[in-house]
């Protein structure tokens, strides 16, 4: 605040001052920087880590899960149609190029609201595997969650408004999952899949967003920890 | 009386009062309460209490608040702190609530008697939480998907209170639920946390008098993770043999997470621990090859990681790991020495080739083989000789000379480079000086000064002295350049070592220069057992033996010699080491003395036993200077004795052993006629045997008339002629006279001289008394006089008379005495029986004879002649000597009428002529 109203005095003495006061507060800098929500670059390097994490992850809980559903679902080559009646999902098969031609706040609501409803349903699978399996998917969800925040805390940073809350369930898809156990668990199968191509994307999505936006705070903040 | 009854009724109004509101009321209702009710008091602040009073009470019992008494515990509050509101109220306020305790009571006092309780609460006093501090976190990787994140903070002070932690934290939206530690008040652990997301973390303490929160923490778990450790770590050999490759797994994911590494790794068995250069592995990987290695040599490693930026933690150690380097050519030569023996016939050497197995570093693997290579420097025609041997030792039998031996140490990956050892005909080079030791540091090290030319590197022998084992040598090489070295072997202390210097050269080598030494020196095991040589009176000789080198324990400095009496003071010597004699001196003699023997290091000295020994009593030659002059002494004495004996044997022999002259040596026996005296003799000798004789000399006188006058004529010129035929004419005229009258005194000689019977020295008279003549009994009958002296004394007296001129007159008064027997006894058996004792004791009488001719014979001679002419008849009848024929004429002149008394008298006429020394 100090520096600021140095700034606005105008003259040289004010130019001074503001000087002074900034060199003055250098080293308060990285106190200010630990406790204040660090600049949208950290945060986006952040959420890209995150996704790039939780990407891993979901590998090996993809990979252990549909060991848990059985054949055919864990077979490598096993690919089947896409039931249009899963609306359950946000299909990022979108085209890429129009993906890329949305704005970033586009982008980021569309992740964050897809993040949103992905996470409910993986809340609602049947983890009645193994003790590791549900760990496992525990652990993902709370990740999850973390990534569903981090975007908010990017869009938040940007500037940019945060979607309407996720719409609750829709009670269409909540009477469809249980019908048919073959149906449910093409259901998980196709969640899993599409998680993993949201992810994948978000993860190219955060990657060009962090090159957008400098990490000049990032590396304040590297020089601050140095004191 | 009233008040007292009024009193008791009062009391009991009270009572039943109480009762009855506790009836009616249904539950325990009391006249008061107090405000606050149990409440908590934080340490130190001030406390109000009020005790209100029911006005239920106040009307039964005239009860007031100024009657309200507080007590804490038992103990009243000072009235001071009591404060009455109204009638029903009062207070008390404490400045302090330290001082209070539980319970605070309200009583009352009715009447100013009875203490009544009225209502009592608990105080707890204690303190509000602090502000938790220092609160930090660490995320602990349990396996792949495990991440706990465990907080701590310092609780602050304690509280006295009850008081609650719980960690709270939450994401920007999202809030979950609280971490309450359990037993615990500075740590929770949260089970599983998210990376990559900004968590806020905090401490929240509560208790009954308030709540205080730590600074919150927002972090991202990530950055405070402490890893597992990279595991399945491999280690492989690679192609080179300083090479090992290191292979491990990480146990999370690169995509969660960049690493870095540190590898640390060590020779197997060392303790200290090299560290690959970190910038190497500061990034993520799982495999690594670590260089500049020892070849065959096994190596032990350890890996760690972290967060590629540094932050968070390192990870533990991982398990650790060991590899072996390939082999590669040993780096150098062994060490190479040698030991001659030299043998005289035929001049040749038996060289003990020796050299040291390479250290580990230095083999560079398993060595197969040694190749040793001998040249002989003085023939070169002669091919070098090879030998391969897995020993580290060869022994050569070659002919004196100089050598250049080669050693070279062979393994899988190759041949080490030579080392060589020039073996010179003769150690003629400059040999070190002054070698000497100094133990350092439980070693022991040598120095030495060089020589002044060039070396190239020297060898140190040694080897431990001891009686019970061989001088086993060992030995080390030093470069040139030093002066002295650590012995690098296993020195033991209190041993003693035999270190020997030898300086190499290029063209030769110098002679050995050594030392003994010891590593530390202790007290001799045992001490000198000393014994004498030889005891003297006033000195010994001691004798001992040198301890034995595994006995000394170090360099026996001295000894000390120890001695001394049963009760007397220890006396001390000190002696030189290298004796093993000494003398002790001024010891007392015929003393017991002990004695022992100390030897002494340089660290103390040990005794070895007591010997204990006796002085001798005389010293040596003492006894011989005594003995030698006594015996001396005693041998003169004798030879005195034997001389004086022999000078003086006459007059020994004359009153010791006296010759009876031995009548059968007569002279006059001779004389006599064969055939009646051979008759005569025969009865005679049968009548007289001659041991009956010892005492007594008989002469027998045998008249014989067919002697002719003058044979007897003759007899006295024969006497003249011969000293002893004088004295045996003397004799026997005393013998004559004496065989009438004392035969004792007839001494006959012969011409032997002999002495063939003696008589004591004093001649004891006797009588013979002759009764008939053959036809008659020969009964004779001695009468021993028992006094001698009479008749000794007149023949002494008689010998010195005839020097004098009145003697003759006695003398012929003798002789007529003598001569009355004469006639009596001119019957032969006298003669006869006289005979063989006056032949047994001629010569005898010697020197007696020789005293009476001096003085008689003359006389005698002169008297002689006169009777030959006149009584010519009557001396041939006697034919004695001229001693007899002297008697006879005087007898004939004498008392010729007495012949036949005589015999009857002859007793008493003995004691006349013992009495005749009164005529």
């Amino acid at each position: 605040m100090l520096n600021v109203a140095g700034e606005l005095s105008g003259d040289s003495w004010g130019i001074f001052t503001f000087l002074c006061a900034a060199l003055c507060n250098l080293p308060a800098l990285p106190a200010l920087n630990c406790t204040e929500e660090l600049g949208p670059g950290h945060s986006i390097q952040k959420t890209y880590d995150l996704t790039r994490y939780l990407e891993h992850q979901l590998r090996t809980l993809a990979g252990t899960y549909l060991n848990y559903l059985g054949p055919p679902f864990n077979e490598p080559d096993f690919n089947p149609p896409r039931l249009a009646r899963a609306e359950r999902v946000p299909s990022a098969t979108v085209d890429l190029e129009l993906w890329r031609g949305l704005t970033d706040n586009a982008r980021l609501a569309a992740n964050y609201r897809a993040y949103s409803r992905v996470l409910c349903s993986l809340r609602a699978l049947d983890a009645q595997g193994t003790a590791e399996l549900r760990h496992r998917l525990g652990h993902f969800c709370s990740s999850l969650q973390g990534l569903v925040l981090s975007i908010a805390g990017v869009m938040s940073s940007l500037g940019y408004p945060l979607p309407a809350g996720p719409p609750a369930q829709p009670p269409a898809q909540a009477g469809a999952a249980a019908t048919n156990d073959f149906l449910k668990k093409m259901d998980d199968f196709w969640l899993l899949k599409e998680l993993q191509t949201w992810l994948w994307r978000s993860a190219k999505d955060f990657n060009r967003l962090k090159k957008k936006v400098p990490p000049a705070v990032v590396t304040l903040r590297m020089e601050a920890r140095g004191f | 009386m009233f008040s007292g009854w009024n009193w008791v009724a009062h009391s009991l109004y009270l009572f039943l009062s109480i009762c009855s509101l506790k009836v009616s009321g249904g539950l325990v209702q009391s006249c008061g309460h107090i405000i606050p009710e149990s409440p908590v008091l934080a340490l130190g602040s001030n406390f109000t209490a009020l005790c209100i009073l029911n006005e239920s009470c106040l009307d039964f019992g005239n009860i007031y608040a100024s009657q309200i008494i507080w007590k804490i515990k038992n103990r009243v509050v000072p009235k001071e702190q009591y404060r009455e509101i109204n009638r029903t109220v009062s207070s008390v306020t404490f400045n302090d609530t330290s001082s209070l305790a539980t319970p605070l009571t309200c009583n009352i006092l009715a009447d100013g008697q009875i203490e009544q309780n009225i209502y009592g609460i608990t105080v707890t006093v204690g303190l509000p939480p602090e502000k938790p501090k220092n609160l930090s976190c660490i995320v602990h990787q349990l396996s792949k998907i495990t991440y706990p994140m465990t907080c701590t903070w310092n609780p602050g002070r304690h509280t006295f209170l009850d008081t609650h932690f719980r960690l709270k934290y939450r994401w920007l939206q999202e809030t979950f639920p609280d971490c309450i530690p359990k037993d615990v008040n500075n740590s929770c652990t949260i089970r599983d946390v998210q990376f990559f997301v900004n968590t806020k973390v905090w401490v929240e303490a509560a208790n009954a008098l308030g709540k205080a929160e730590s600074d919150p923490l927002i972090l991202d778990p990530i950055e405070i993770v402490k890893l597992l450790p990279p595991h399945n770590l491999s280690v492989n050999s690679g192609i080179l043999p300083t090479v090992l490759k290191l292979s491990w797994e990480n146990q999370i994911s690169d995509t969660a997470m960049k690493l870095k590494f540190n590898i640390r790794y060590k020779i197997m068995g060392d303790t200290n621990w090299m560290q690959v250069p970190p910038e190497d592995t500061a990034s993520t990987r799982t495999s690594f090859s670590v260089q500049g290695l020892r070849p065959y040599t096994q190596y032990v490693f350890s890996i760690r990681c972290m967060k590629e930026d540094g932050v968070g933690y390192w990870s533990d150690w991982s398990e650790e790991k060991t590899g072996i380097t390939t082999e590669d050519k040993p780096s150098k030569g062994p060490p190479i020495w040698r030991i001659i023996d030299v043998s005289r016939s035929p001049p040749s050497w038996t060289v003990h080739l020796m050299w040291k197995a390479l250290k580990p570093f230095e083999a560079n693997g398993v060595i197969l083989q040694y190749e040793v290579t001998v040249r002989a420097k003085s023939s070169l025609s002669r091919p070098p000789e090879k030998y391969s041997v897995n020993t580290t030792d060869l022994t050569l039998k070659i002919p004196n000379g100089t050598y250049e031996v080669t050693v070279v140490a062979r393994n899988r990956a190759g041949a080490s480079p030579p080392s060589v050892l020039l073996i010179p005909a003769s150690n003629s080079k400059a040999p070190v000086k002054n070698v000497r030791t100094l133990p350092k540091d439980g070693k022991l090290w040598v120095g030495w000064t060089p020589p002044d030319s060039y070396v190239l590197k020297y060898v140190i022998e040694w080897c431990l002295v001891s009686n019970s084992s061989d001088c086993i040598i060992e030995w080390q090489t030093e470069p040139g350049n030093v002066q002295g070295t650590y012995l690098k072997g296993d020195i033991k202390p209190f041993k003693c070592y035999l270190i020997t210097v030898y300086p190499l050269y290029a063209d030769g080598q110098g002679s050995g220069q050594s030392v003994k030494a010891y590593l530390q020196q202790d007290r001799p095991s045992k001490g000198p057992t000393v014994q004498t040589k030889k005891v003297g009176k006033a000195e010994a000789v001691l004798t001992w033996n040198h301890l034995t080198v595994d006995e000394q324990n170090g360099f026996i400095r001295s000894y000390t010699i120890f001695y001394k009496t049963i009760d007397g003071n220890e006396t001390a010597v000190t002696v030189d080491p290298s004796k093993t004699e000494y003398t002790l001196s001024s010891l007392a003699s015929d003393t017991l003395y002990t004695v022992r023997m100390m030897a002494y290091t340089d660290e103390g000295g040990r005794s070895g036993p007591d010997f204990t020994f006796t002085t001798q009593k005389f010293g040596r030659g003492e006894i011989e200077a005594i003995v030698v002059p006594v015996c001396l002494a005693f041998l003169l004495i004798v030879l005195l004795g034997v001389l004086f004996c022999f000078n003086k044997r006459d007059l020994i022999k004359k009153h010791i052993w006296p010759i009876v002259p031995d009548p059968s040596k007569s002279n006059i026996a001779q004389w006599s006629p064969q055939v009646p005296a051979k008759h005569n003799f025969s009865s005679k000798d049968q009548m007289y045997p001659e041991g009956s004789f010892t005492d007594v000399s008989v002469v027998e006188i045998e008249a014989d008339d067919k002697k002719s006058f003058s044979e007897q004529d003759l007899k006295p010129f024969d006497l003249l002629k011969k000293e002893k035929s004088t004295s045996e004419g003397h004799s026997s005229g005393i013998g004559g006279s004496s065989c009438m009258s004392s035969p004792r005194q007839s001494v006959s000689d012969s011409d032997e001289g002999e002495t063939t019977q003696n008589t004591s020295s004093t001649v004891q008279y006797s009588t013979v008394v002759l009764n008939g003549y053959r036809d008659q009994t020969p009964v004779q009958v001695f009468s021993r006089s028992e006094s001698t002296q009479p008749l000794l004394d007149s023949e002494e007296r008689l010998e010195d008379h005839t020097g004098g001129g009145d003697s003759t007159t006695q003398r012929q008064q003798y002789f007529k005495q003598n001569g009355v027997q004469d006639e009596i006894n001119t019957d032969r058996p006298c003669f006869e029986r006289m005979k063989p004792i006056t032949s047994a004791n001629e010569g005898d009488i010697v020197g007696f004879a020789q005293l009476q001719i001096s003085g008689q014979s003359s006389q005698l001679l002169g008297l002689g002649l006169e009777k030959n002419t006149q009584e010519a008849a009557v001396s041939d009848a006697l034919q004695a000597s001229t001693e007899g024929q002297n008697v006879v004429p005087e007898i004939v002149e004498g008392n010729p009428p007495s012949v036949d008394e005589m015999p009857k008298s002859y007793l008493p006429q003995t004691v006349r002529q013992g009495g005749y020394m009164p005529q």
